[in-house]
């Protein structure tokens, strides 16, 4: 059997938390996307996405223009961008500087099995380009991915990585429980929390009471 | 040649009002012809950001990414866009529990018979009833800020979604 010579996504997820940027904030999409990057760096500031399939991209495109100070990184797969592949075209457009886009790239759909994709062959570096990201590029090893990550508050940028499909699903070392992912990221980032109308409020205020500014 | 300002009862300004005064901060719409203009207006405020998302699942997906990263935030689309973000919003506004304000333009009422609108007329209210989310239809009798900020609150009280349902007096400015 000939091996695959792409670098595994654990390969690239190693790189990934060693060169991860202060105060970065990270969504994965679903299967191991999630699941291993929560076994190689569980942290509060992870927000992982159980299903939902090309939805993590736009996701992340919200949350970078509510967080525009930190960098936010979100690893999609090549079948999740090319399910919802005007969220490209909308990141095109609105242009996040902070919002820095892994696109694992191994030509199946892995987590379901490792079904072929309709088009394995696209180039998504050019597509980035055509939807208006400058920044875009094909990386095939984990230094690139390092080397590039220190310009993470310079994009939007697409990061493309030759990946070999992991079709074993890895075992995540905490529950993935929706709600209690969300609270834990919102309250690592200290976002305003909604006080309700009972206690005079109907606003999002921050702890300690301070109003949030629209 | 200064734009008049509309008259207190136009209820397209008392959307855009309401917004404003509940500290929303984006706006994330797929526009139909009702929606067009008073998103033109949105994005002329220093207030808020909008979004022109190219379908309303990603749109549905944008917007829990600004409430996630803690921003107030309320969906424009047409009943058309409720019928295609069904999976996005079961699988991740519902089961996530996000707090969404989704305002409407509801075509194919018998009050909006147009004959390619009527279908989705039909089915709308079926399918928010069938996917679990909250919706009330806006009364045109009463003013309609309130209604949009009484759904606004009932998104943040009980961490969902809630779609307001929207005539085009209500909202095409």
């Amino acid at each position: 059997m000939v091996k695959d010579a792409r670098p595994s996504r654990a390969d690239y997820y190693h790189a990934l938390a060693k060169a991860l940027p202060a105060d970065a904030l990270v969504v994965t999409a679903l299967g191991n996307a999630s699941y291993l990057w929560a076994a190689i760096h569980h942290v509060p500031e992870n927000f992982y996405i159980e299903d939902s399939m090309g939805l993590a991209l736009p996701l992340a495109l919200g949350l970078a223009l509510a967080q525009p100070a930190r960098p936010v990184l979100v690893v999609e797969g090549d079948g999740g961008t090319l399910m919802h592949m005007g969220a490209l075209v909308t990141v095109g457009a609105v242009r996040p500087k902070n919002l820095t886009i892994l696109l694992v790239a191994n030509g199946v759909h892995a987590a379901s099995g490792g079904q072929k994709l309709t088009n394995a062959g696209l180039d998504f570096a050019e597509l980035a380009r055509a939807a208006g990201i400058r920044r875009a590029k094909n990386l095939s090893t984990p230094n690139e991915l390092a080397a590039n990550l220190k310009s993470a508050h310079e994009g939007p940028q697409v990061l493309v990585l030759s990946t070999a499909p992991d079709i074993e699903v890895v075992r995540p070392p905490i529950a993935f429980d929706p709600v209690l992912a969300k609270q834990r990221f919102m309250s690592a980032i200290e976002a305003p929390r909604y006080i309700p109308t009972l206690f005079g409020g109907g606003r999002l205020e921050r702890e300690g009471g301070t109003q949030r500014k629209p | 040649m200064q734009a008049r300002k509309p008259s207190a009862s136009h209820r397209p300004s008392q959307i855009l009002d309401t917004l404003k005064r509940l500290g929303f901060g984006v706006a994330v719409a797929v526009p139909d012809s009702w929606l067009g203009e008073i998103l033109v207006r949105i994005e002329r405020e220093k207030s808020m950001q909008l979004v022109r998302a190219t379908h309303e699942e990603e749109a549905l997906a944008i917007a829990c990414g600004a409430r996630l990263g803690g921003v107030r935030t309320a969906m424009f689309v047409q009943n058309a866009g409720l019928l295609s973000m069904g999976s996005g919003m079961v699988t991740l506004a519902q089961r996530y529990q996000f707090p969404l304000l989704i305002l409407v333009s509801y075509r194919g009422t018998p009050e909006d018979p147009v004959f390619y609108h009527v279908a989705k007329g039909r089915a709308t209210e079926p399918v928010l009833r069938g996917l679990g989310v909250a919706f009330a239809c806006a009364d045109r009798s009463r003013p309609i800020g309130p209604q949009v900020e009484t759904a606004a609150t009932f998104a943040e009280e009980a961490s969902s979604p809630f779609a307001l349902l929207l005539s085009q007096e209500d909202v095409r400015w």
